[in-house]
């Protein structure tokens, strides 16, 4: 992909860079599969001597940890994993096709006045803690805690603002022009959003749709309040990994980080093409 | 929509009092005319007097602030642009850029629903006759400007529209394309008899292909005329220098009345009133301005000429040339024949005579208004 020859400069720099941000992601992979006598240890220990699965065996087997004398893990991983993926799935989507028609009605009719965009970025404005709790009151007199339809409003709430955004800055980038032709050639207005101007923003339309999954797939404080016990996220089931006797689990905490990595590490890998162009569409001026 | 019977005598289009502002803006301010069926009119304005918004207006890309589009005698106000039966060549061109030369062109007949092999015979005769079968295959962004505008030509003259609007259609083509290809539309639209509504700021290019100009300023008609008409008849100063090149003469005059209509003094000299001038000029302002056309001053043997001034400048054009003149109250510009310059020399003492006096405008110094009776 990269074509030019990097200067010896550029090159340490460049390293160095890769450094600092790969060196978590190494540490929490190496954390994974430490038995416990190497999570706390020090000095600390960079490569584990005996690698093990069992942190991992632990997320889907409380009892796993027993044979290393650690007990008191209540609950397994399987519920979060799959409510973090029922949630943030279902959440991206109906954000970005909600901020899709969004974006097109305000950029292309300027639907709502000029200030609604602003208005509607305002709802990202207050820290997610102080609307946290006014969320539990309202939902709980609605019946929505501890749901995922609940969960799911308020994530698609919470994201909508940056997927209209986004959405609207690459239709902006489009110039109307080519839908306008496409209408004279005999498209209604909507067929010739679905079948231009979509199509001509899939790069946007990707990089959007990662970056609204991630901020769902990462969300920790409103996933925490609502969810008392039919419910539950990656994030959430994190934070129980304390136990009375043994402290925080940083090994089983580690694995399930690893875990919640692997969908990001797919899909980025899968739509990194289109990324870089989505990333990259508002700086060519056609 | 097509096929509907219609009266041969109806235009095909009639815009009636149409206004837009922009923002606050005002771009158009009461447009009317009308296209009759089967002609070229062309739209003619500089940049910014409204040819492009009268034009979106018509297509319904936009929607008017007051006024009515009457297409093929349906009033179409707040009809969608796919229901108006017409075809549009915007002016940026507005391909599909993830689209083929090919797929672009065809467009219009696949939405239609036309069948593949019909569709295939058509635009391989379309993209025959503009020149542009070799690019067919490619997508726009390896296609030259040149063959980009072609292929939205392309796009819009595969169908068949009561009416067609083109905004600056030959603008991107070098310039000896634009002169062959304009006269390629001018034949396609008298041979099938289709109806064009054209926008340009080129003069030359309306002279060329209209029937009919309708010249815009600032969001209004200044003027409806035929092309000739235009150039011989303008309703006012800024007409009569935005059309014809080299521009119209413009001599600091006045009138001194006197028996047959007095005279008129410019250029240092004085010439008799001619006939056509004479209600207009007793009437207007003492001092006004003279227009004459460059082509209606012709060199003269200085001793018995009207006008005596000094060569200042030569530019040939190839057969014409045009002599820049200057004496101490005017700076005149004339076109005479190439072969008549060979012997002159700059600033050397030259003769002018007027060749066409029935041709010379007057026009009120401050509003630039026409003198007429």
């Amino acid at each position: 992909m990269l074509t030019r020859k990097l200067s010896p400069l550029q090159m340490a720099i460049m390293a160095a860079a890769l450094a600092v941000v790969l060196f978590p992601v190494f540490w929490i992979l190496m954390t994974s599969i430490k038995p416990p006598t190497d999570w706390n240890a020090s000095p600390a220990i960079w490569v584990p001597t005996k690698p093990t699965l069992v942190n991992f065996k632990t997320l889907f087997d409380p009892d796993a940890l027993r044979e290393y004398g650690v007990g008191g893990v209540s609950q397994s991983a399987t519920k979060a994993v799959l409510g973090s993926l029922l949630a943030s799935l279902v959440a991206t989507a109906l954000s970005v096709a909600i901020g899709l028609l969004a974006a097109i009605g305000i950029s292309r009719y300027g639907n709502g006045s000029k200030a609604t965009p602003l208005i509607i970025l305002s709802g990202r404005m207050f820290p997610p803690a102080a609307i946290a709790v006014p969320f539990v009151i309202i939902f709980s007199s609605i019946g929505l805690t501890d749901s995922y339809v609940g969960l799911i409003a308020i994530y698609v709430a919470a994201t909508l603002p940056f997927s209209t955004w986004m959405l609207k800055s690459f239709v902006d980038d489009l110039p109307r022009e080519i839908e306008e032709a496409a209408m004279i050639d005999g498209l209604s207005r909507l067929r010739a959003h679905l079948t231009v101007t979509i199509p001509l923003i899939r790069g946007g339309l990707f990089a959007t749709t990662m970056f609204i999954f991630i901020l769902n797939w990462s969300e920790f404080m409103f996933a925490l309040v609502l969810a008392y016990s039919n419910i539950s996220t990656i994030p959430v089931q994190l934070a129980k990994y304390v136990t009375a006797t043994a402290g925080t689990l940083y090994g089983v905490q580690a694995a399930l980080a690893v875990l919640a990595m692997v969908p990001l590490v797919i899909v980025g890998y899968l739509i990194q093409s289109h990324l870089a162009r989505g990333m990259t569409f508002g700086a060519i001026k056609q | 929509m097509q096929g509907t019977p219609q009266e041969t005598t109806q235009p095909v289009l009639i815009l009636d009092g149409l206004r837009k502002s922009f923002r606050g803006k005002t771009a158009l301010t009461g447009v009317s005319f009308a296209v009759p069926r089967a002609s070229l009119t062309v739209i003619l304005g500089c940049a910014g007097a409204g040819k492009t918004t009268t034009l979106r207006l018509i297509a319904g890309l936009d929607q008017p602030d007051a006024g009515r589009v009457v297409i093929g005698g349906r009033d179409v106000s707040g009809w969608e642009p796919k229901d108006r039966d017409i075809a549009m060549i915007l002016d940026n061109l507005a391909l599909y850029p993830n689209r083929t030369g090919y797929a672009n062109i065809a467009s219009p007949l696949l939405i239609r629903g036309e069948p593949p092999e019909e569709i295939e015979r058509k635009v391989t005769e379309m993209a025959t006759m503009l020149k542009v079968a070799h690019t067919l295959q490619r997508l726009p962004k390896t296609m030259s400007g040149g063959e980009r505008q072609r292929i939205a030509l392309g796009r819009a003259l595969i169908r068949t529209p009561s009416l067609f609007l083109l905004d600056e259609p030959l603008s991107s083509l070098d310039a000896m394309l634009r002169i062959e290809l304009r006269a390629e539309l001018k034949r396609l639209q008298r041979e099938q008899g289709h109806s064009f509504l054209l926008a340009t700021p080129d003069f030359t290019e309306a002279m060329a292909v209209a029937d009919t100009v309708v010249m815009l300023r600032q969001g209004r008609v200044v003027q409806i005329a035929r092309p000739q008409d235009l150039y011989d008849d303008p309703v006012d100063r800024e007409a009569a220098t935005f059309v014809g090149a080299p521009q119209i003469n413009l001599a600091a005059a006045s009138h001194v009345p006197g028996e047959g209509g007095g005279q008129i003094l410019f250029a240092a000299t004085r010439i008799a009133v001619p006939p056509h001038l004479r209600d207009g000029v007793a009437s207007g302002p003492r001092d006004f301005e003279l227009g004459i056309r460059p082509e209606n001053l012709a060199l003269a043997d200085p001793g018995g000429a009207q006008i005596r001034a000094r060569l200042a400048d030569i530019e040939p054009l190839g057969l014409k040339s045009v002599l820049t003149v200057r004496n101490e109250a005017a700076e005149l510009r004339v076109l005479v024949e190439s072969a008549e310059t060979h012997a002159l020399t700059l600033n050397q003492a030259v003769g002018l005579n007027l060749t066409n006096t029935p041709k010379l405008l007057a026009f009120d110094p401050s509003s630039g208004q026409r003198l007429r009776p």
